[in-house]
């Protein structure tokens, strides 16, 4: 009885002292997790759609940066990857102003300097001379023919592609991007970098059966 | 009486103590969780307010600057940070770019140590403006992680790869909480300090009754039985007194009822012992003119006389110790003293009564000067060295001496020792009974069977003591002790 009595009173002593410890510790500034503070911050960088166009390399944490390159005045850089002749070439009211084969054309020829500065990268292989890019429009759906064996290619260099491709023809990005290389694999895919939809995962190109060389595509 | 309430304050966990205990505790535990709890939640608005302030503010400004893509390093980039950290609110904070490879701020170094990778994680797995703070050095941060999107088309942003940190000592922060903390400190202690006044007033209201009560017993306990507890209020130690002064009154009833009792049979034994004292005086003088005469009768007749004659002057002693005894009952003996010499008093007490030859022996020191009533005294010695010739054997010894007492005055001890086989154990507790009989074969003894009983109460008249007890060689001896501060008042 008495050491019951003596057992209920250590414990109350003890439920005391706790409540103690844990109303006062805690004084003073402690540290936090990681918490969530609202969304992104959008900047305005220079980007005009007229004469701007937006390459994506390979960033060194394996992700992609979308980087942008003026054409302004031909400088006759990439020049020559254009086709004069290639079909569906329309200035449409969702595409940029400049050519989808000459922007293919500037992302094969690689970061540039500024780009190199900044640990930007590419994983494409470089562009062959005087091979032809070809592409054909199609409503919400682009089909570019490349001078490459996208074989080869590993995931980041097919989203450069078909991200590059996308933001070429629409403004938000969204379409659907057919890419068949000259091994005749083909790779379709939308970029998916955009906020606001399905985003954030990484691997949003889907990869296409890769046939025989001598596939009907 | 005066050791009562010294104990009552040292004890340590009295009513006292536990009450005032129990009011701290409540005390103590009510103004800590509300000190605590207030002091929680002032903390944490203060911290969230000046981190929503920088988290929101941190987002406008880097919202109304512009950059290029890809990103360039040099003196044009970090003029743009240090511009955006000069309008830090609520603080100036240092910014930190992080794009692909390049690492810039608006401070010294170009990479903060004081960002984790936890948060540097979170910046690139998920484009949300997030923040963490964080302790280094003893000095908080908060940090905040912003990754930066642009708009390619008017409705539709995409990731640029740069991430914005604004890392912001919180040292002013600090100093408020801390000056909170101070100031919950300083509002609970003083609430625990005004909680003892509630505590020994409700120590005191409760003390107050239950000292009451302990000193009504005690005086109901040393005779006053008209003792009673004022009541107050209607509370549970309010109904103990009043069962207290129930149980007071009820049983000063019943005493009263006893010693009523107790007067009305003393009465009757007085009362009965006088109406016989006049037949008897009568009879003793006719008894003692036939016992004058009994010579003259013829021998039946004279043993007749002489055994009529002999009972009635037993019955004569009877009855003068019966009344001897009723006075003492009704508390009507009265003590006459004088100062004696004791050793003189006893010796005159043997001589009247003529014991005075080889089989008493005296240790009668003289000079022992006492207050005493002679009459007593003489009834004291006298009952007790008749007793010990009849019940016990001869030589007789009266030993006259006086002791220190440890407590009190020094005693008058008076020892007379018989030589006869002593008293038995069985009877040793009833030697002073009235009308006990030591010998149970011998139901007719020489003595009325109340001498022992008177002398007792003639020693504790004198506010003495009486022993009866055994010598080891034998022979009963009865010790009476009367302290001598009569006579130590007297002279």
């Amino acid at each position: 009885m008495r050491r019951a009595r003596k057992r209920r009173r250590t414990a109350a002593v003890v439920v005391v002292v706790t409540a103690a410890v844990s109303l006062l510790g805690g004084c003073g500034i402690q540290e936090t997790d990681v918490i969530e503070a609202g969304g992104p911050a959008s900047f305005q960088a220079f980007l005009n759609r007229d004469y701007d166009i937006l390459l994506f390399f390979r960033s060194p944490d394996g992700g992609l940066s979308p980087v942008i390159f003026t054409t302004g005045s031909s400088d006759g850089f990439g020049a020559d990857y254009v086709e004069s002749g290639s079909a569906g070439q329309e200035p449409g009211d969702t595409a940029g102003a400049v050519p989808t084969e000459k922007v293919v054309a500037a992302l094969l020829s690689g970061p540039r300097e500024e780009d190199l500065a900044a640990g930007l990268d590419t994983s494409l292989p470089p562009a062959p001379r005087g091979g032809t890019i070809e592409v054909e429009i199609l409503p919400g759906r682009v089909t570019t023919r490349l001078p490459l064996a996208l074989e080869d290619l590993d995931s980041t260099a097919l989203r450069q592609l078909t991200c590059t491709i996308a933001y070429s023809q629409a403004a938000d990005g969204q379409v659907l991007v057919e890419l068949t290389g000259r091994d005749g694999a083909t790779s379709t895919g939308t970029c998916g970098l955009a906020l606001g939809s399905a985003v954030n995962t990484p691997t949003q190109t889907e990869s296409g059966p890769r046939p025989t060389p001598s596939g009907h595509q | 009486m005066s050791t009562g309430p010294r104990r009552r304050r040292i004890r340590a966990f009295g009513l006292r103590t536990r009450l005032l205990l129990a009011f701290l505790l409540v005390a103590a535990v009510s103004a800590g969780t509300t000190a605590a709890l207030t002091y929680r939640e002032a903390r944490n608005a203060l911290l969230e307010t000046a981190q929503d302030t920088a988290v929101s503010s941190f987002r406008d400004q880097v919202q109304q600057t512009a950059f290029g893509l890809p990103l360039r390093n040099g003196p044009g980039l970090e003029e743009v940070l240090r511009d955006v950290a000069r309008k830090g609110k609520p603080h100036p904070w240092v910014v930190f770019a992080e794009y692909g490879s390049l690492r810039a701020s608006s401070g010294e170094n170009p990479v903060s140590s004081v960002i984790t990778p936890e948060l540097r994680r979170a910046a690139r797995a998920n484009p949300h403006g997030s923040f963490e703070r964080v302790v280094k050095d003893g000095v908080p941060y908060l940090t905040i992680a912003m990754p930066m999107v642009f708009k390619p088309s008017p409705d539709s942003l995409l990731p640029s790869g740069l991430v914005l940190y604004a890392v912001m000592p919180m040292t002013e922060e600090q100093i408020n909480v801390d000056a909170l903390l101070m100031a919950a400190r300083d509002g609970a202690l003083p609430g625990l300090a005004i909680a003892l006044i509630p505590g020994l007033i409700a120590a005191r209201s409760v003390l107050r009754p239950v000292r009451e009560l302990r000193q009504a017993a005690h005086s109901m306990g040393s005779g006053q039985l008209d003792t009673r507890i004022r009541v107050r209020g209607s509370d549970e130690l309010a109904d103990l007194a009043g069962t207290f002064n129930e149980s007071a009154g009820q049983l000063e009833c019943s005493i009263k009822e006893l010693r009523e009792a107790g007067e009305r049979a003393r009465r009757f034994a007085s009362d009965v012992s006088h109406e016989l004292r006049t037949p008897l005086a009568g009879m003793l003088a006719v008894t003692e003119v036939l016992d004058e005469d009994a010579d003259r009768l013829d021998a039946d007749t004279a043993r007749a006389v002489r055994l009529v004659s002999a009972e009635t002057g037993k019955l004569a002693v009877l009855v003068e110790d019966l009344m001897e005894i009723s006075r003492f009952d009704a508390r009507a003996a009265e003590l006459n003293t004088d100062e004696v010499d004791v050793a003189e008093a006893i010796r005159q007490t043997m001589q009247s009564r003529h014991w005075t030859d080889d089989r008493f022996r005296g240790e009668l020191p003289d000079g022992i000067r006492a207050r005493l009533d002679p009459r007593r005294f003489d009834l004291v010695i006298a009952n007790l060295i008749g007793n010990a010739l009849r019940h016990g054997a001869a030589p007789v010894a009266v030993r006259l001496r006086t002791a220190a007492c440890p407590a009190g005055p020094p005693v008058l001890i008076i020892e007379v020792m018989d030589s006869g086989p002593g008293i038995r154990p069985e009877t040793l507790p009833h030697i002073f009974d009235r009308f006990y009989k030591a010998d149970a074969a011998r139901t007719r003894s020489a003595g009325s069977g109340l001498g022992l009983a008177i002398t007792l109460e003639n020693v504790k008249l004198h506010g003495g003591t009486i022993h009866a007890g055994n010598v080891p060689e034998g022979g009963a001896v009865f010790t009476v002790e009367i302290p001598l501060h009569a006579e130590g008042a007297a002279g």
